[in-house]
């Protein structure tokens, strides 16, 4: 349980409004409300931040070049496919 | 990037959709051909959202969402000017409609196959996926409704296809038992406490290899892990992840809640293994003495 009720009174609602707030899923008084909080927050600020993190690393990993051949597999494959009509 | 579509208010279909395992069962949509009306309705009931309402983000997360509409796309159309572009997809002929396809849609190439590489598992397995999927979106194109989100279509394809071909074929015990699965981690999850991670593991996260945290998703549950994902890495909204996997939007929600509560909980033993092991030990005393107290 976190000492900090600031954001909703167990983890799971804290991680639910960090969460929200990073998906850009809040009305802009509730938005201005957990950034006036995690500014003055340590304990939630540090979610916040882990939770960045993790995106951040996430993405990182993820971002990956298809191979140099498909792009042109998938021209090659679509010029054969006539196109349905509207 | 978020996508820059008109956000219109919307409803939400209250489907019965509890966790767990309905995420891909859904009829065999066909891919694409009627995104954004296939939605499954399956009771009356309806909850209004209106995303009008809704804002972006902070601040600098916000500047990044812009630098990126504004950054120039590699074959050059932006999707705002898709969106302004009047096309009579009726009287197009057949070469401009693959013009157009190849112009628009062919940029995302590399994501998909970002995305296909979360679903196949392997190199091989995600080209086939990335090409079928381009194949049935090239063969729905004249369905597709310009000034709509066209990677969010895409997107949708390639869950699809995933769905309708590989995922009938693999037999993965993983995906056999996935509700047995998630009980085995979220029951995990929370002996680990969520909130056990401190400063010093974030500064080691940052510094795992990309082969970790690559695996650390996999582990995930795929209906969680895909949600993630779309969320996370390509930034889509969850209404639009809602149409992706076909799931309503409370589902998109929990999965998100669930899966990134689990994808934290992996990362943080990956980050143990590598020998942040004292972090997360004097981490587990804090906890484990807040629960004392807190008797």
């Amino acid at each position: 349980m976190s000492d900090c009720q600031g954001l909703g009174d167990c983890d799971d609602t804290r991680m639910q409004r960090i969460y929200e707030y990073l998906d850009g899923a809040l009305t802009r008084s509730d938005l201005a409300e957990i950034k006036h909080h995690l500014d003055e927050c340590p304990e939630c600020a540090q979610q916040y931040d882990l939770e960045c993190v993790i995106r951040k690393v996430v993405k990182r990993s993820c971002t990956e070049a298809a191979p140099e051949n498909l792009k042109n597999a998938i021209l090659q494959r679509i010029h054969t496919i006539r196109p349905v009509d509207a | 990037m978020r996508s820059p579509t008109r956000m219109r208010p919307f409803v939400v279909p209250e489907t019965d959709a509890s966790e767990g395992g309905n995420a891909f069962s859904g009829p065999d949509v066909v891919a694409g051909p009627d995104y954004g009306t296939a939605r499954r309705r399956t009771r009356s009931a309806t909850i209004k959202v209106d995303l009008n309402a809704m804002s972006t983000v902070d601040p600098a997360l916000q500047a990044a969402q812009e630098d990126a509409a504004n950054g120039i796309p590699k074959t050059g159309t932006s999707p705002a000017a898709e969106a302004a572009e009047d096309i009579d997809v009726g009287s197009e002929s057949a070469e401009a409609r693959r013009a157009r396809f190849e112009r628009d849609a062919m940029q995302y190439v590399d994501q998909l196959y970002s995305a296909a590489m979360r679903m196949a598992r392997n190199p091989a397995d995600a080209e086939d996926l990335v090409q079928e999927a381009y194949t049935k979106a090239f063969s729905a194109f004249h369905q597709y409704k310009p000034g709509t989100n066209l990677k969010a279509w895409l997107y949708r394809i390639l869950t699809n296809t995933y769905i309708n071909l590989y995922r009938k074929r693999q037999r993965e015990p993983l995906q056999s038992n996935s509700d047995t699965i998630e009980d085995w981690q979220l029951a995990r999850a929370e002996s680990h406490t969520s909130s056990g991670l401190r400063s010093a593991e974030a500064e080691a996260l940052d510094h795992l290899p990309d082969s970790d945290v690559k695996r650390a998703l996999q582990a995930i549950p795929e209906e969680f892990r895909l949600a993630v994902y779309f969320a996370d890495v390509e930034g889509f909204a969850y209404k639009e992840i809602s149409d992706i996997m076909n799931t309503p939007i409370g589902t998109v929600m929990s999965r998100l809640h669930r899966g990134r509560k689990m994808l934290r909980d992996e990362l943080a033993d990956y980050a143990a293994d590598r020998g942040f092991k004292a972090a997360a030990d004097a981490t587990a005393a804090t906890e484990s003495n807040k629960q004392e107290n807190g008797k």
